[in-house]
């Protein structure tokens, strides 16, 4: 439930930041911002991969589209749509473990956006949209913030949230990254959307300035431990529920994750700052985080039946 | 409101109104209450509860070709009062019933005295598709085989009549609690002043019953609601009294055996369980014994409960005690076993097995419901006033060729209740399920979910039917 909520979150910012976009950006941003989110994703576009065009001609059509897809596709498992059921139809599994007011609010909100399609957004305000979903999963979160008891369920409820951010993160300077390299060179407005996204301009502006320097903006988004979506912070706090839960009763597995997270920790703290291949130690998180969900699923739920009744 | 066009018949007993149209004594302020009340406001009222089982996701979920349907259980406003002595009648008589059903199991399974004494033909319990011979021998924990019961109750002018007992998963109580929070939420003065006894404490009675019954008299004993899983159709039910017994909600996969004993996987390792309250069928529930290909169970379940180290509830082999064949037998049971007379009646019926029952069935299609009788949920069922020549014809064929499978019961003109119809008030016919718990001692919730033809005229009352709910007031002395 944790991971899927996280992940309509970040979606739902990402297609904010690109709907508002097409009102007056140039048609190279709307561009890398679509780029961005179908490489963090993985997916191919609907008609196929996307090209820079050569003039400001990319259209509001095209975009309709993508965002169709991205948003209501019943068919891809990423879509808002699906991200934000799934999380709900697992929070129906585990009523009994969560807060009413929790379900409530996850109840409610799907049942406005249940029979919503891309035509019912796209001509009011779709950016009115993507902010207030955002905001219920952010209503989400208080609300299990104030109700919800602090056993393992509120622990797991947040370890699949980090996981989230701990791999949606690094993907998406990943992806940034390779747009750089591509476009011999970067584009100030492509890493302060990207600032935006990751709700860390206003901190950025704060430290460093009104200019946004790659570097400064990669360092902050990768190393931050303030940051609430930084790539250091998410490890962090997957530590630490780590440490709240215990190695579980599939124990080889849980040490295993929990010796995993301290290398990934100290990879971010200690070789980051030297290092000349960053891109390098990001694919090494991302990757090393996906395996993270299968450590704990043997750690906790799958495990060997070897161990003896205590 | 007004009950202008309310089709009183005086054929048919009403639950609110005398044959001349005055409100019987117990209903007589929700009568004033209705014809105070505008249009408009029950209106709002009924919307209010619907919203309330949406907003809450309180329904059930049916799986089709195409996409899961969530289906939210329509609920009548209008509650159906029940004063306090027809209570107590029913009160003791379904603890009355209870008490035989369980002594009859536990002779079936131990001895078979009634069947020797020729209370209850041997064919019928052995050729029951719910006879179990897994559990000849076994001996439950206080000899409660049934600890969960639902029945099902019919009232006409001639009073109150089971129409059947509902033992092997009875559904239902989650409806009846969550009808009741969104009735009274809607209805509060008159809830107030009504003197309305509560139901809300039912988890706190079903869980005091499944700690009775833990094996050896455990105290405390550790407590798990045994689901088939979230593609259930009532996995709210389950996940509902998980929440409201305090017992972890598993599935089969979450429980193993060893030595004889059954432990749960949990986030700290195996953690023994004394007491499962199971809500899967018995032929699911451990593939070693049952069916090998079920993927439901837990292997060696059975084998934990008949050494005594678990125990089952209800336990398996039950159904030979609700089987349709077998009810018109209780009376016979409650005589038996109990040496008193039944104090709620049974509906007269037809074993179409018996050749001169056959023939009458047969002869009067047009008068009967005919039953199969390994069926449920109004499914499979023949209502011979209400179906063309055509279809009693076919019928009857499928009747003679396997006249065991089916029972036949007279058309009962059973109870109407007013509801609220497209802004009117209208009567439509109702059921009543009480929840019954047989621990040390018998315990009834003063209340039921009381189920309702929604459709004009109907007879059936199933939810998968068209069927809806309505909550069931009992009043205080």
């Amino acid at each position: 439930m944790g991971r899927y909520l996280e992940r309509t979150e970040c979606m739902c910012r990402l297609l904010q930041l690109q709907t508002e976009a097409l009102v007056d950006r140039p048609a190279r941003d709307i561009y890398v911002g679509w780029r961005r989110l179908y490489g963090v994703l993985r997916r191919i576009p609907p008609g196929g991969a996307l090209a820079l065009p050569d003039g400001d001609d990319f259209t509001l059509a095209d975009s309709y589209t993508l965002a169709g897809d991205l948003t209501f596709e019943r068919s891809n498992p990423d879509s808002v749509w699906n991200c934000f059921a799934q999380g709900r139809e697992n929070a129906r599994q585990m009523r009994h473990c969560i807060s009413g007011e929790m379900w409530q609010r996850l109840n409610l909100a799907y049942l406005r956006l249940r029979d919503m399609e891309i035509e019912d957004i796209w001509l009011a305000l779709p950016e009115g949209f993507y902010a207030g979903l955002a905001a219920e999963t952010d209503a989400f979160d208080g609300a299990a913030q104030a109700t919800m008891y602090r056993d393992e369920g509120w622990s797991f409820l947040r370890l699949g949230g980090f996981i989230e951010r701990a791999q949606f993160a690094p993907a998406l300077l990943l992806q940034q990254l390779a747009i750089d390299a591509e476009s011999d060179g970067y584009a100030e407005e492509d890493w302060a959307s990207l600032l935006e996204a990751s709700h860390a301009l206003e901190v950025y502006n704060r430290r460093y300035g009104a200019a946004v320097h790659p570097a400064a903006a990669l360092d902050l988004l990768a190393t931050d431990p303030l940051l609430p979506g930084s790539v250091y912070r998410s490890l962090k706090q997957i530590s630490g529920e780590f440490a709240t839960l215990g190695a579980g009763p599939g124990a080889d597995s849980g040490y295993a994750a929990q010796r995993l997270i301290g290398r990934l920790l100290s990879l971010m703290q200690n070789e980051w700052p030297d290092s000349r291949d960053r891109e390098g130690l990001l694919r090494r998180v991302l990757s090393e985080a996906t395996n993270l969900h299968f450590m704990i699923n043997e750690a906790y739920f799958d495990y060997p039946l070897t161990v003896r009744a205590g | 409101m007004n009950f202008d066009s309310y089709n009183l018949d005086a054929a048919i007993y009403d639950e609110m109104l005398l044959p001349d149209g005055s409100p019987r004594e117990h209903s007589q302020q929700l009568y004033e209450m209705l014809l105070s009340i505008s249009p408009e406001r029950l209106s709002s009222v009924q919307e209010g509860v619907a919203r309330s089982f949406l907003h809450e996701g309180i329904f059930f979920t049916v799986y089709g070709d195409e996409e899961a349907q969530e289906r939210i259980i329509p609920v009548d406003c209008v509650p159906r009062v029940l004063s306090a002595p027809e209570w107590t009648l029913l009160d003791s008589g379904l603890a009355q019933r209870l008490r035989a059903l369980n002594r009859f199991i536990d002779d079936v399974y131990n001895g078979a005295h009634a069947i020797a004494d020729g209370v209850i033909p041997e064919e019928l319990v052995i050729g029951c598709p719910n006879y179990r011979p897994e559990m000849l021998g076994y001996s439950p924990p206080e000899g409660v085989w049934v600890a969960i019961c639902g029945s099902d109750l019919l009232r006409t002018h001639d009073g109150f009549f089971v129409l059947e007992d509902n033992l092997r998963s009875p559904s239902g109580v989650s409806y009846m609690i969550a009808t009741r929070n969104a009735v009274k939420a809607g209805l509060r003065r008159l809830y107030r002043a009504s003197r309305v006894r509560e139901v809300e404490h039912y988890g706190n009675l079903l869980r005091q019953t499944l700690c009775e019954l833990g094996p050896g008299g455990k105290p405390d004993p550790t407590i798990v609601l045994l689901s088939p899983g979230v593609y259930n159709a009532a996995f709210y039910e389950h996940m509902f009294l998980a929440h409201e017994i305090g017992a972890e909600l598993v599935e089969g996969r979450d429980l193993l055996t060893r030595d004889g004993f059954v432990y749960m996987r949990t986030t700290a390792g195996l953690r023994r369980v004394d007491v499962i309250y199971r809500r899967v069928d018995d032929l699911f529930l451990d593939p070693f014994a049952f069916r090998p290909d079920s993927m439901l169970g837990v292997p060696g379940l059975l084998d934990a409960c008949k050494r005594g180290n678990v125990t089952l509830v209800n336990a398996p082999g039950v159904g030979v005690a609700d089987d349709k064949s077998v009810y018109p037998y209780v009376p016979d049971m409650i005589r038996y076993y109990l040496g008193e007379e039944p104090i709620l009646g049974n509906v007269e019926t037809y074993l179409c097995r018996r050749p001169a029952d056959l023939e009458y069935t047969l002869d009067n299609l047009d008068k009967l419901v005919v039953k199969r009788v390994g069926e449920s949920g109004g499914y499979g069922m023949l209502v011979g006033p209400h179906a063309t020549p055509q279809e009693r014809d076919e019928y009857a064929e499928q009747v003679r060729a396997a006249p065991a499978d089916f029972i036949a019961q007279p058309v009962l003109t059973f109870s109407r209740a007013p509801c609220l119809v497209d802004g009117e008030l209208e009567p439509r016919h109702v059921d009543l399920r009480p929840f019954i718990l047989q621990g040390r001692e018998t315990r009834i919730v003063p209340g039921a979910f009381c189920r309702v033809a929604l459709r004009r005229g109907s007879l059936v009352v199933n939810s998968s039917q068209g069927g809806g709910g309505k909550d069931v007031w009992v009043l205080e002395e």
